[in-house]
């Protein structure tokens, strides 16, 4: 309560209009449709006075790189915005992009959350445009109807996601799931212990590893499997390394097919044709372990139902757990991955930030290989507030979007419907206008009681998005990270004895190069 | 796989039966134990006894009061639904909006369990936050909440425009 009662009413939340002043200022009664009303009714400029970069010059052709924003960002668009925000203002327009609507990207927080908070029942979240092509036209005989969550828009989005949304989010549901993600950290623990070379650090491609944890992990959720890709030694016809393989090459190539010119759409290159055996191993995959599930569900006898048990009992069509599988799998690898590449190599160079969450975890488990419980979670509030500052300082998925579905007034400009918004997370919640010290790395002010003057404006660090297309598999990714770091902290110290590394987007935001990690026994 | 399960298997697809026995059956079976998915058909059952009852009062942003007798192990937000109560609950308690924002009166408002990190998170983005906020699905009642009283906010605007009314399930 007190978190909250200091960081959203008392303390210094910069200029939210409808949260933090509402109650306490005589306006209150004024609802929002009143005042949407109202605004629409003041002479808003014109969208074509909306400022921006005139097609080609200023930042030379970086948008031709620009596909749809959504999930995926692309190259270098974390700088190119924060570019645009120091030209521009606070909304800056980008018209006249080759086949594709214009994009409007906002870093006013305010409006953001005005933004969010008026979307219709079914918002408008552009993806991914290869598979959008993959799933509504190459295997529309798979994918039908209900194709899932990512990709997809209006009536057949909402019912999709109204099936899945309780068995991903609930909290009880995900808690069921502390053990066997601590299992699969265990086992990745264990075999960075065997990978030091003989200066005690991880190899060069050290990335790899990670991806394969978080496979891992993902196959536990989405597969109710173990998929063993963290075993040492993988023959290459292997399953898991299979699986690795194809989850490398999405990783890899999903960025050149969207961010180059999009050729696959009018003739079938190989990149794509391979693309598409990809992704057909991937439903294959899904399917054979889905299947296996139903099987196991049919003669279970008592216990708890896991994610997929749930959606295989409560559906009557095994294809939604598929397409769900398939989704978790698609936008739970890589995403987890690089926020945890990330987050490794933040704690890796913030001893200090590293000595603070060693003496919590000391504290909250006093014995080194106790297991983790809901009990223990529930009291890491520093380690979680590490995790919400990495997120805030370097959103692994640097903004979200929004197509807009009636026409709106953002920032003073009437902006018509089918434009793409563009939220950037990732400069929004460095802006010292809506955060307290912004530049400086403080998980403290994440935690309960905090100095109100840290404050951060709840709409502008948002990295898994609001709303009813937030993300699905956010409990997931939150307790992989935060059951990776209990483990890994309360036995070990990571190091970085190497010249810093720069963050660039390769899709996600994170760090770029070699993660040679230390690992010390505490 | 033995053939008995095969064959059970295959014979509760062909008899399209499949779904209710699972649901019926093996999905109960669980609910009931683990108590993991709530649906809101637990509201919908009346009080055992008159120990049972918790006295719930809310009322809507309109000022108007409705009393409301509820029972032990409630969902605040169920109830509402169960008695035709404005609370949206647009997540179904899943923790992913705020359209069942509560104000809870104060003297029954340190009774209830802290709020988490997770409610906490999302009331950080309700609108009309207040002091005594919290989220109706994270309320389940007990014997100690009876005569609680639980306002509704000026709005929530969260995922409904327009008028719109999400069903309850």
């Amino acid at each position: 309560m007190a978190a909250r009662g200091l960081r959203g009413l008392l303390g210094a939340r910069p200029r939210s209009t409808t949260t933090a002043t509402a109650p306490l200022c005589p306006r209150e009664a004024v609802q929002d449709a009143a005042l949407d009303a109202a605004e629409d009714a003041v002479d808003a400029l014109p969208y074509e006075q909306m400022p921006g970069p005139r097609p080609l010059p200023l930042i030379g052709n970086t948008w031709r790189l620009l596909p749809v924003v959504g999930q995926y960002q692309v190259s270098d668009l974390a700088r190119v915005s924060a570019l645009l925000h120091q030209q521009y203002g606070d909304c800056v327009k980008l018209s006249n992009l080759v086949g594709r609507p214009d994009l409007v990207f906002v870093f006013d927080a305010d409006e953001t959350e005005r933004v969010y908070r008026h979307e219709g029942p079914t918002p408008f979240r552009p993806a991914m445009p290869c598979l959008v092509s993959y799933k509504s036209e190459v295997r529309k005989d798979f994918f039908g109807y209900l194709a899932g969550v990512v990709g997809v828009h209006g009536e057949a989005w909402r019912e999709f996601r109204s099936r899945v949304q309780r068995p991903c989010l609930q909290p009880q549901t995900v808690r069921s799931y502390i053990g066997p993600i601590e299992d699969v950290t265990n086992c990745f623990l264990q075999r960075m212990q065997e990978m030091r070379d003989d200066r005690g650090e991880m190899p060069a491609d050290f990335d790899n590893e990670i991806h394969k944890w978080s496979l891992e992990c993902i196959g536990r959720v989405a597969l109710d499997t173990r998929l063993g890709c963290l075993d040492a030694d993988l023959p290459p016809d292997s399953e898991p390394q299979k699986i690795i393989d194809a989850a490398k090459f999405a990783l890899r190539n999903v960025a050149i097919l969207e961010l180059k010119f999009p050729f696959w759409r009018y003739i079938p290159t190989p990149l794509w044709t391979h693309y598409v055996r990809n992704m057909n191993f991937f439903i294959e995959v899904c399917t054979k372990h889905i299947d296996r599930a139903m099987e196991r569900l049919a003669t279970k006898q008592d216990g708890e139902l896991s994610v997929v048990e749930r959606i295989l009992a409560e559906q009557s069509d095994r294809k939604l757990a598929y397409v769900l599988a398939l989704d978790l799998i698609l936008v739970g690898i890589d995403t987890i991955s690089m926020a945890v590449c990330s987050i490794l190599y933040q704690l890796a160079t913030r001893p200090d930030v590293q000595d603070k969450m060693y003496a919590e975890l000391e504290r909250v488990l006093p014995d080194t290989d106790e297991p983790l419980t809901a009990r223990h979670l529930d009291q890491l509030a520093y380690t979680k507030g590490f995790v919400k500052e990495v997120l805030r300082m370097y959103s692994t998925v640097i903004g979200n979007g929004r197509t807009l579905q009636r026409d709106m007034t953002i920032c003073g400009y009437r902006i018509p419907k089918g434009v793409q918004l563009v939220f950037p997370t990732v400069v929004t919640g460095n802006m010292a206008r809506y955060a307290g010290r912004a530049d400086e790395f403080l998980p403290e002010r994440w935690m309960k009681n905090h100095d109100p003057s840290l404050d951060v404006h709840p709409f502008a660090s948002l990295p898994y998005g609001y709303g009813a297309r937030m993300c699905l598999g956010r409990r997931f990714a939150d307790l992989e990270m935060h059951v990776l770091l209990a483990k890994l902290v309360r036995k070990f110290r990571l190091e970085f004895h190497h010249p810093p590394l720069d963050y660039q987007v390769t899709f996600m935001y994170a760090p770029e190069g070699e993660l040679r990690f230390k690992l010390v026994e505490r | 796989m033995n053939v008995s399960t095969i064959y059970r298997y295959s014979y509760l697809f062909k008899q399209k039966k499949f779904l209710e026995t699972i649901s019926k059956h093996s999905l109960l079976r669980y609910v009931r134990t683990s108590e993991v998915v709530n649906h809101g058909e637990f509201e919908y059952q009346d009080p055992k006894s008159e120990e049972d009852v918790v006295n719930v009062t809310y009322i809507d942003k309109d000022g108007k009061s409705n009393a409301v007798r509820g029972k032990v192990g409630d969902n605040v937000l169920y109830l509402a639904h169960r008695h035709g109560i404005d609370m949206e609950g647009a997540c179904e308690a899943s923790l992913a909006c705020t359209t069942c924002h509560v104000y809870v009166e104060s003297s029954h408002l340190d009774l209830l369990p802290e709020a988490d990190d997770k409610e906490n998170d999302l009331l950080d983005m309700a609108p009309f936050l207040k002091e005594n906020s919290r989220l109706g699905c994270q309320i389940i009642l007990s014997k100690e909440l009876d005569g609680i009283q639980l306002q509704l906010p000026k709005a929530t605007r969260n995922f409904y425009v327009d008028g719109h009314k999400p069903k309850p399930h």
